[in-house]
């Protein structure tokens, strides 16, 4: 089986973010970087299908040269080798564009199975499985929760609403995005980590006529709109008092 | 499941600028005489390069020079030159600022940086070389045979708080190697082992440590102009107490704040974190850090004992560098540079040794004698007393530092030093009949959280984290946290410790027992030497885990 | 022209419907029209209960190869829709299912697509869409750029139901005209059912009731858990309830536990450390009980009582039982 695994490197959960001057993103000096983690929840469903069917793991990422330490992450892990499309421009792009980005490069390779995250814990447009699955002319499911692959076909269980499930059946090709933690990520070892210097990356240019589909005109730190409002009195007085903005005000109970 | 093993020539055991210095040395001297490549391991337990580095800092670029003469084009982060030097001495409300900078306080020619920047850039270096870095792992245990070093094993992975295998469980690799350089920085846990294994410290004082404690601010535009260098001594810390503080104005209006106070305090109920917000409460500091923001928060302990607290450098199969071994100049504030020609020197003795096929203790004490004939003795031998001098106080020490300084440490006897922890004194001693509420600090300070945090939001500043279900990485060795202890000093690690890692909380049952909150370790190794009775020892936890110092 | 898709199964409308449309109608204003669609087989009940929203058209778009989602019958059919109608904007809520099918089908008309909008907004004259970034650490004002339709899909909570207008009159229910191919339908799903409750997902909770030190003792969890009964909610804690084993570390919220955005979080005697606040901010209704004014947790709370809180948890109780 040629499986495909889509990374996006993203900033660490405990990055505090700084904007640029004009407002409009941030500023990457000083950040550090780390897999998504979805995405590496992909990897590992994609090194077990592999483990069990046989084949080869590619994975594939879009950015600046700075994604090649997700790259080399994924490598060392034991996934094959690597496509790199690599423009700096590509860091902070919304999930189509991303999308549009690998689509050529992905296709010349005709991967039987693509696997990535559901959404990046960057931006979280939740798009970019899809997207490319509409690019690559290949049906996709999202939110999955398990994997089952018969021959040229594959089962897969979906995640729903309020602890709803749903199986459901396509032939390959096909493009998953995973839910996180549905299986155990394994560690990569010293060994893993120095066969990745060996393996092939790939690298290519973006194509041409990549269009931006959103423009960021403002970015901020989420405000605290609401004043709190102290309810005082008596226990009794104050209980009365909270039921009833929570009924008719706030409107949750 | 089986054990990995790798061999090579050089084993380096830490990833901070030492040990990437002697990594890097050793590739330039490979490219200069040819031959057979050696096989060179890197072995860090942060996930990346400088993610546990944490300075003030202020580099000498003298190193940088020799190790790398193209640094400047090859991108070094050197963030602002230093153009102003002030030193000021602090009272609860004025400043009074020192008329002259004394020399070793003058800092023309040197570089604020952030370490955090700086070594994550000197490890691109040695990757760029083709050297296997490998990060977030943890070597746990050094390996022998018989007093010889061959190696370290490296800390099991997936083990739960019970200590029992995970799913994903793999045991910890073994790494064997001609010579092992030890750059595990200060209090290394290794270079703790093989001083007590080896006795190298028979001939050495031991260790003298202060803790530093560090912010970084983002303040309003335009405040302080980048490569501003303010010191303070004196306001928040007692006369009795060795320390000061530093602030450095970097480029894009950050500052980098801190405070250093000496652990080898006397009050048992003294708190080094409570002291950095009392400065930061200063009218002088709050007002340039009024409007702006906190970004991360850290802390680490320093070395301050000196020249004569370096514990023997070589052994069979071994040489230790860096603040492992103590090579920090306390007058100065500087390390870096120390810590870096150390490497350079370990990987020249390494090199040779690896190619004359003798890498026994008498050939590995070539290091020792590179050691003697360097800038590193040439700068810490005359300041060599100055720390020691320090535990007669503030002004005895200063005078004794003029002392120092002007007499280039000559016509000197070594002054006797002890083990900080040693100098604390019991509640009984220091308060006497003075009844105490010992669950507050003598100098606790209030939280606003605008300029002055508590330590749980530091912790959570600082980035760190580890996994919750593993095993617990500090080893409190027995049970006088719950005999004597409350009643002899009150729970010192309740207040020494800058990440709320450890809490004296109720047992359900009229008392306390202590709480260890693992996951809040900064890895600053304050527990392990500032506990009076010495039965804390820190252990790596899971490699990748700690925290992550962006521009720190 | 705004198109709203809406969303049902098995003849039930989802609630999260109306939320996608009093958002079209905060993005409309006054003037312009709405029109609202829904996809299945069976739709008269849907149809009917979505006319008396103030819209122009409901649209049934009925096909018994749309009685079960799949995402290739959806988008065949929204597309069709979407070419008969032209709008300006088509909205969506941002479910599980919006989210299986909506970027195929702004890929496959080549349309930008913002989603999980929290508010909608005018930069400058320039509509834009807020949604979060970083995990909530940042918000960005996005404009979708190309040419319209623009997708939206709008984050479950973020915009009132209550607040759709309702209509003069029932609108007129029209029957989209369209053809499915089967053929080209690659997903063949099969009935969705639920699993046995294993773990408690805390993020799946519509309300929370969380417990901190200010509980004292592990006794008093029996109080806590009688409050989120009588609120309807789950019960969940800070760090030092779950490090003391009180509760088990599955109910534990902050950064080291679970990150929710209920509609109503309760806490009770919780500090409000910001290793807790990261797990909890995100909620729609915050009420904080504490007995320390300066808490932290009032920084983040809509209503605040400073008070005991046994006290309060026993006058609470009391009045919820009343209705």
């Amino acid at each position: 089986m040629k499986i495909a695994v889509c990374i996006k490197q993203v900033p660490t959960r405990e990055w505090q973010p700084r904007l640029n001057d004009d407002k409009t993103w941030v500023r990457e000096q000083d950040v550090s970087y780390e897999m998504n983690e979805p995405d590496a929840y992909a990897l590992e469903e994609s090194l077990r299908l592999r483990e069990k069917h046989g084949g080869e793991v590619v994975v594939c990422s879009a950015g600046p040269a700075r994604v090649q330490q997700v790259i080399r992450e994924a490598l060392a892990r034991g996934a094959d080798r690597a496509l790199h499309v690599e423009d700096d421009m590509l860091g902070p792009a919304d999930a189509h564009t991303a999308a549009s980005a690998l689509a050529p490069a992905m296709a010349e390779q005709k991967f039987d199975l693509i696997l990535t995250g559901l959404q990046s814990d960057d931006q979280g447009h939740a798009q970019f499985g899809p997207v490319l699955a509409e690019k690559l002319g290949i049906p996709h499911s999202t939110i999955i929760m398990e994997v089952v692959v018969s021959g040229s076909e594959l089962r897969v269980k979906r995640e729903l609403e309020g602890g709803w499930f749903q199986h459901v059946t396509m032939r390959l090709p096909a493009l998953l995005t995973i839910q996180s933690g549905i299986n155990t990520l394994r560690y990569a070892t010293l060994k893993g980590i120095m066969a990745a210097k060996k393996k092939e990356i790939v690298k290519v240019a973006a194509p041409a006529g990549l269009v931006a589909r959103h423009q960021i005109v403002a970015l901020y730190a989420p405000q605290k709109s609401k004043q709190t409002v102290m309810i005082t009195g008596s226990p009794a007085e104050a209980a009365k008092e909270l039921v009833r903005r929570l009924r008719e005000e706030a409107r949750v109970l | 499941m089986s054990r990995e093993v790798l061999d090579v020539d050089v084993l380096i055991v830490g990833g901070g600028p030492s040990g990437l210095s002697a990594a890097l040395r050793l590739t330039q001297l490979q490219k200069q005489k040819g031959g057979e490549p050696l096989s060179i391991a890197v072995v860090e337990k942060a996930r990346e390069a400088g993610a546990h580095s944490l300075s003030g800092a202020l580099l000498d670029p003298s190193t940088l020079r020799d190790l790398i003469p193209d640094f400047q084009a090859k991108g070094a982060p050197l963030a602002a030159e230093v153009h102003e030097d002030n030193i000021y001495f602090l009272t609860p409300t004025h400043k009074f600022r020192f008329p002259i900078t004394p020399p070793p306080f003058k800092n023309h020619g040197n570089y604020i940086i952030a370490l955090n920047q700086f070594t994550k850039w000197l490890a691109a270096q040695v990757e760029a070389e083709g050297i296997d870095l490998f990060m977030g792992f943890a070597a746990q245990h050094v390996l022998y045979e018989g007093t010889r070093v061959i190696g370290v094993r490296l800390g099991d992975r997936g083990l739960g708080k019970d200590g029992k295998p995970k799913a994903a469980f793999e045991p910890g690799a073994d790494i064997h190697a001609k010579v092992t350089i030890f750059a595990d920085g200060v209090r290394g846990h290794l270079t703790k082992q093989l001083i007590g294994a080896l006795h190298l410290d028979a001939r050495s004082q031991p260790g003298q440590f202060a803790i530093g404690i560090k912010e970084l601010w983002e303040i309003p535009k335009g405040r302080l102009k980048p490569g501003t260098v303010i010191h303070t001594l004196g306001y928040p810390l007692k006369e009795e107490e060795f320390g000061g503080t530093w602030l450095y104005a970097m480029p894009d209006d950050r500052i980098s704040i801190g405070l250093v106070a000496g652990l080898d305090y006397k009050d048992p109920l003294f708190d080094p974190h409570a002291a950095f917000q009392h400065f930061k409460l200063h009218p002088f500091i709050k007002g340039i850090l009024e409007g702006g923001h906190l970004m991360r928060y850290g802390a680490k302990a320093l070395p301050e004992g000196g020249w004569n607290t370096q514990p023997q450098l070589f052994f069979d199969g071994g040489l230790i560098v860096g603040d492992a071994a103590n090579f920090v100049n306390s007058m100065r504030l500087k390390g870096i540079h120390l810590a870096m020609r150390s490497g350079m020197l370990a990987g020249e003795t390494a090199f040779d040794a690896v190619r004359a096929g003798d890498t026994s203790s008498a050939f590995l004490a070539r290091y020792k004698m590179q050691v003697d004939e360097s800038a590193i003795r040439t700068e810490l031998y005359p300041v060599r007393n100055v720390h020691q001098a320090f535990g007669a106080g503030l002004i005895a020490g200063t005078a004794f530092a003029g002392l120092t300084m002007a007499t280039g440490g000559r016509l000197m006897e070594d002054l006797p030093g002890h083990a900080g922890h040693t100098r604390m004194r019991t509640l009984a001693h220091y308060y006497g009949l003075e009844k105490r509420d010992i669950l507050t600090g003598s100098n606790a300070a209030p939280f606003d959280r605008k300029i002055t945090f508590d330590k749980v939001t530091g912790a959570h500043y600082s980035g760190t984290h580890h996994e919750e279900d593993q095993p617990v990485h500090l080893l409190v060795q027995t049970d006088v946290c719950h005999s004597v202890c409350g009643d002899e000093f009150g729970y010192p690690c309740v207040r020494f410790c800058p990440a709320n890692v450890y809490e004296m909380v109720d047992n359900g049952a009229g008392g306390k027992r202590l709480q260890i909150n693992a996951s809040n370790c900064v890895h600053c190794k304050t527990c392990d030497i500032m506990d009076p009775y010495g039965v804390i020892t820190w252990v790596p936890p899971e490699g990748g885990e700690g925290p992550q110092y962006d521009g720190m | 022209m705004i198109l709203v898709i809406a969303e049902q199964k098995d003849g039930k409308l989802n609630r999260a419907s109306w939320e996608a449309l009093a958002a079209a109608q905060q993005l409309a204003g006054a003037g312009t029209p709405i029109k609202v669609a829904v996809a299945g087989h069976g739709l008269s009940n849907v149809a009917a209960e979505l006319a008396a929203a103030a819209v122009s058209e409901v649209i049934a778009i009925d096909d018994a190869k749309l009685e079960i989602y799949t995402p290739d019958g959806f988008v065949q059919a929204l597309q069709q829709v979407i070419a008969s109608v032209s709008p300006a904007y088509v909205m969506f809520a941002h479910t599980y299912q919006t989210r299986d099918f909506s970027a195929t089908l702004a890929a496959r008309l080549d349309r930008a697509l913002v989603t999980d909008v929290t508010a909608i907004r005018n930069v400058n004259g320039v509509v834009a869409f807020a949604r979060p970034m970083f995990q909530g650490k940042l918000v960005a004002d996005v404009a979708p750029q190309g040419p319209a339709p623009h997708l939206v899909t709008v984050q479950i909570g973020a915009f009132r139901a209550d607040a759709v207008t309702k209509g003069p009159a029932a609108a007129p229910i029209s029957t989209a005209a369209i053809t499915i191919d089967s053929a080209s339908i690659r997903q063949k799903p099969e009935a969705p059912f639920q699993e046995a409750k294993q773990a408690v997902d805390l993020s799946q909770a519509e309300r929370i009731v969380s417990v901190g030190r200010g509980i004292k003792s592990q006794e008093n969890i029996a109080v806590a858990e009688q409050l989120a009964k009588a609120f309807g909610a789950e019960l969940a804690a800070s760090r030092p309830i779950c490090d003391n084993g009180w509760l088990p570390m599955e109910r534990q919220i902050g950064s080291s536990g679970q990150t929710v955005a209920p509609k109503l979080y309760r806490s009770e005697g919780i500090s409000g450390a910001i290793q807790h606040l990261v797990g909890m901010k995100g909620s729609r209704t915050i009420v904080a009980i504490n007995k320390d004014a300066e808490a932290p947790i009032f920084e983040v709370a809509d209503y605040g009582i400073q008070g005991d809180l046994f006290e309060l948890a026993a006058a609470l109780i009391a009045e919820l039982q009343k209705s």
